[in-house]
């Protein structure tokens, strides 16, 4: 999970290895602050599965890559 | 995973903020009023529901999602304070986790090439042309977190 200059960038670090999946600046902070904004609330309470995958769900990472076990 | 581990998971976070650094078994025990050794278990317990990482055979903290015990790429500056995170994913969520605009500082993982990222207002701003690759699909992320 890491950021990289461009798609250039990413396919010479993958060196051959099939690659997963690329998405923006912008959406790996709406990810971040939709997934991690309650984690030091004192009423934090552990996700569930179906939470988790609404959060990806709701800001369109859809697909087989983005489905939680 | 039961609320006595939840007070647990709670007192850990606050510690790792607080500290700047992961707690340890000992700190968080005078902390919550327990025994080391009822730490040392409910942090395997938490370890085993994915509340926390620890390192293998070991009750040292690795990671409190998203703020990682040990330095890492990706050095997060937010409300006052300096921490490491695990990934991209997770230095973006410190300032998240902390309600905080921040600066992440980082390297492109192919090239090397310092990038600095500055969250103003929950938005990225700055090197906002970067772009976040994730090798692993969801599904499996948990089969090895460090590696994810």
């Amino acid at each position: 999970m890491n950021l990289f200059r461009s798609e250039e960038h990413i396919v010479r670090w993958l060196d051959g290895r099939s690659p997963g999946t690329t998405i923006s600046a912008l959406a790996l902070c709406d990810l971040a602050h939709a997934w991690w904004g309650d984690r030091l609330s004192p009423s934090w309470r552990p996700h569930t599965r179906d939470q988790n995958q609404s959060i990806l769900d709701s800001l369109g990472l859809t697909g087989t890559f983005w489905q939680l076990p | 995973m039961d609320d006595l581990d939840i007070a647990l998971r709670n007192t850990t976070y606050g510690l790792f903020v607080e500290f700047g650094k992961a707690p340890t078994v000992d700190e968080t025990a005078r902390r919550a009023g327990m025994a080391s050794a009822h730490v040392a278990l409910g942090w395997q317990r938490l370890h085993d529901a994915h509340a926390l990482v620890l390192y293998p055979g070991t009750d040292e903290l690795r990671m409190a999602n998203p703020f990682a015990a040990r330095s890492t790429p990706y050095r997060v500056h937010a409300s006052g304070r300096s921490s490491y995170a695990n990934c991209a994913w997770d230095a973006f969520g410190i300032c998240a986790a902390l309600q905080s605009d921040g600066r992440i500082e980082t390297a492109c993982a192919d090239c090397g090439d310092e990038i600095t990222v500055h969250v103003e207002g929950r938005k990225p701003v700055g090197e906002i042309d970067v772009l976040f690759h994730c090798l692993v699909p969801a599904s499996q992320w948990w089969d090895d977190i460090v590696f994810s």
